[in-house]
């Protein structure tokens, strides 16, 4: 237990760091990329995970890594993101980076982890009645694309391959418009 | 491409990639897919059982995902000190209304921070509805190959794109 504090805690400051150091804690940068006019943190997103898919691959092949797959639900998962995507766009943070840039000293981020507090307790509030009606119904299980292609080296490299493209379409369609920070 | 890298005091960005990444693949080697919303939970439920613990213990969220003492709150903690080492350490200094919001609304700062907080309900709602956020879904889900990450991705992008177009309209393109 006080292991997996101090793990969480050295984690943390490692991945908050790096967060910041590419401009993800910073809302006009995000809401640039989100305007399709600086390509930095989409692509670094979408390369970090076929880094990890990769990463992830190759734990498997020497040992037995703790993996939890979400299951799909058309109707909630979809809702959920699009409730996500427009407060996204609106605060350009993230539930992880918001406590990033709070610390980095963004007063905005404050307000945003406080908002995202209201937001969780709200939905605790709810979960007995969403969960039946939204979330069950429409679910198609915990479906990944090992299932999809039948091998889970394959899906892996599938997917890293398919990220490091959109990586690179990023490039080539975003950030026409000159580049600020 | 390498003209704009110099301009910026950020990292490159295949760089950070590789760094996170490598951070990424020591949290599942170590404890488990990452995730930060649900930081978000242990720090509601840590409150709750203080001031109604029978409340909490009631309600179903808060059964399912750790209070405090857990490596989930003390993740989130670790990326506020990690934020304040990097941006200690930094040249950009931040500031509390981001540019292009100020040339869309003025530097009104009430009015910065009421967005920030609706924005900040809606991410954390979203979040918990779908059981997890950008790192926790999309990131975490998607590196173990899950549909529900990439289709949760896929539309969060999607709708901030365009919720972005309509609240900065033309104001965002007017930058340099």
């Amino acid at each position: 237990m006080i292991t997996d504090i101090w793990l969480g805690l050295f984690s943390g400051i490692a991945f908050g760091f790096i967060i910041q150091r590419i401009g993800a804690t910073n809302p006009n940068k995000m809401a640039r990329a989100h305007l399709m006019e600086d390509p930095e943190i989409p692509r670094f997103m979408v390369l970090t995970v076929a880094f990890s898919a990769l990463g992830l691959l190759g734990l498997q092949a020497t040992g037995e890594p703790r993996t939890v797959i979400l299951p799909t639900s058309i109707l909630a998962t979809g809702i959920a993101a699009i409730i996500f995507g427009i407060g996204w766009g609106l605060t350009g943070y993230c539930p992880g980076t918001c406590w990033a840039a709070a610390g980095e000293g963004r007063m905005d981020a404050v307000f945003t982890l406080l908002g995202g507090l209201v937001g969780t307790a709200v939905f605790a509030q709810l979960h007995e009645v969403l969960i039946p009606v939204l979330y069950l119904p429409s679910s198609i299980g915990p479906v990944t694309l090992t299932d999809w292609f039948g091998n889970r080296t394959l899906g892996a490299w599938i997917l890293a391959i398919g990220f490091a493209l959109c990586a690179w379409m990023i490039g080539k369609l975003w950030g026409r418009h000159g580049f600020s920070a | 491409m390498t003209e704009r890298n110099k301009k910026t005091p950020y990292w490159n960005w295949i760089s950070a990639a590789l760094a996170l990444a490598g951070v990424i693949v020591f949290i599942f080697a170590t404890f488990g897919p990452p995730a930060s919303s649900s930081g978000f939970v242990s720090t509601v439920k840590g409150f709750l059982q203080i001031v109604a613990p029978g409340y909490a213990e009631s309600k179903e969220h808060y059964r399912m995902i750790p209070g405090p003492g857990s490596w989930l709150m003390a993740f989130v903690l670790g990326m506020a000190i990690g934020g304040f080492l990097a941006g200690r350490t930094f040249k950009m200094p931040v500031r509390d209304v981001p540019e292009v919001w100020e040339k869309r609304f003025g530097p009104s700062k009430i009015r910065r921070y009421s967005a920030a907080f609706i924005g900040g309900f809606l991410i954390l709602f979203g979040s918990r509805l779908a059981g997890g956020c950008t790192l926790g879904l999309f990131i975490s889900g998607s590196t173990q190959l899950a549909i529900s990450g990439l289709y949760f991705g896929a539309v969060i992008f999607g709708v901030a794109m365009l919720t972005s177009r309509i609240v900065y309209g033309k104001t965002g393109k007017e930058e340099t």
